[in-house]
């Protein structure tokens, strides 16, 4: 995939080259770089979403102050974690790094968890908050196998 | 090239959009069925709409599993023609099924929208996917 080939020529250019000169096959996982990059996309319109639905719950139901205040927090601190995890994961696949892919499995428990809470737990659910999370925690699972078994293709290989 | 470059991440959020709309329809179709029948309905008649309309968003999620296995597959991810449809028709798609929740649309609007919406860029994407001989 074309647009593959160039985000590894930008993320890590050793590792582009290594693969020009034929020595190296290139290991990152092409479906796994598509998850991630959708997801980002997938993510950033789902906090657009959840930001404008927490302003028309908090106007139109009649939320306790400190639930409201929690859920605000607890998806600024989702997004920040999403971030985190998807740069790791990114980097990690690109650069056929074991440790930051594993290190973005890791966050993706974490990550996981918060939707599920938003999913089922938290103080007023909406239809389409259930059907959003829905959808990613469907992401979240491709990536977690695929990212799995990334991570042991790339401990396999037997680099320099 | 970029302009490009971001009709993939844009065709996937509209598709995203489309489905998550057309599972809150499945889901709400109560308000919609009850709009489209005579003020005073028997139980028959509202199973007889209740059916229908259950067949027409089934049918729309089968074509969607369609397209989303040809955009996801790769083989019509970057073919700029059919993102462009996928773009346009299910961006109007949303905006009308949003319509048809907000203000109870009658039942039978409801196949103007997935003939045009759904079936239109999904037998385009069937015929991509023939044409690579995937299928």
């Amino acid at each position: 995939m074309a647009d593959v080939c160039l985000r590894l020529q930008y993320a890590c250019p050793w590792q582009s080259n290594m693969a020009a000169h034929g020595r190296q096959p290139v290991l990152s996982s092409t479906p796994l770089q598509i998850l991630f990059h959708l997801n980002g996309w997938y993510f950033a319109a789902f906090f657009v979403a959840e930001i404008l639905m927490f302003i028309y719950k908090g106007v139109i139901l009649p939320y306790p102050q400190d639930n409201l205040i929690l859920d605000v927090v607890l998806l600024l601190l989702f997004s920040g974690l999403e971030t985190l995890r998807l740069f790791y994961g990114w980097k990690g696949n690109l650069c056929q790094r074991s440790l930051a892919l594993f290190v973005s499995v890791a966050i993706l428990v974490p990550c996981a968890v918060l939707s599920v809470y938003y999913l089922l737990l938290q103080t007023f659910v909406l239809r389409l908050e259930f059907v959003l999370n829905a959808v990613l925690l469907c992401f979240y699972g491709f990536e977690l196998v695929l990212g799995v078994m990334t991570i042991s293709i790339f401990s396999r290989a037997n680099i320099y | 090239m970029s302009a490009l470059k971001s009709l993939v991440p844009a065709r996937f959020l509209t598709l995203t959009a489309h489905l998550v709309i057309i599972i809150t329809i499945f889901w709400s179709r109560d308000n919609n069925i009850q709009s489209c029948l005579p003020l005073e309905f028997t139980e028959d008649q509202y199973r007889t709409e209740d059916t229908r309309l259950t067949v027409a968003l089934s049918v729309t999620l089968a074509l969607f599993v369609l397209e989303l296995a040809g955009f996801l597959s790769g083989v019509s991810m970057f073919n700029s023609n059919q993102a462009l449809l996928s773009l346009i028709t299910h961006s109007s798609a949303c905006v009308c099924l949003s319509f048809f929740v907000f203000h109870q649309w009658p039942c039978w609007t409801y196949w103007i929208i997935f003939s045009i919406c759904s079936v239109f860029p999904a037998v385009v994407e069937l015929f991509l996917l023939l044409s690579q001989r995937v299928l």
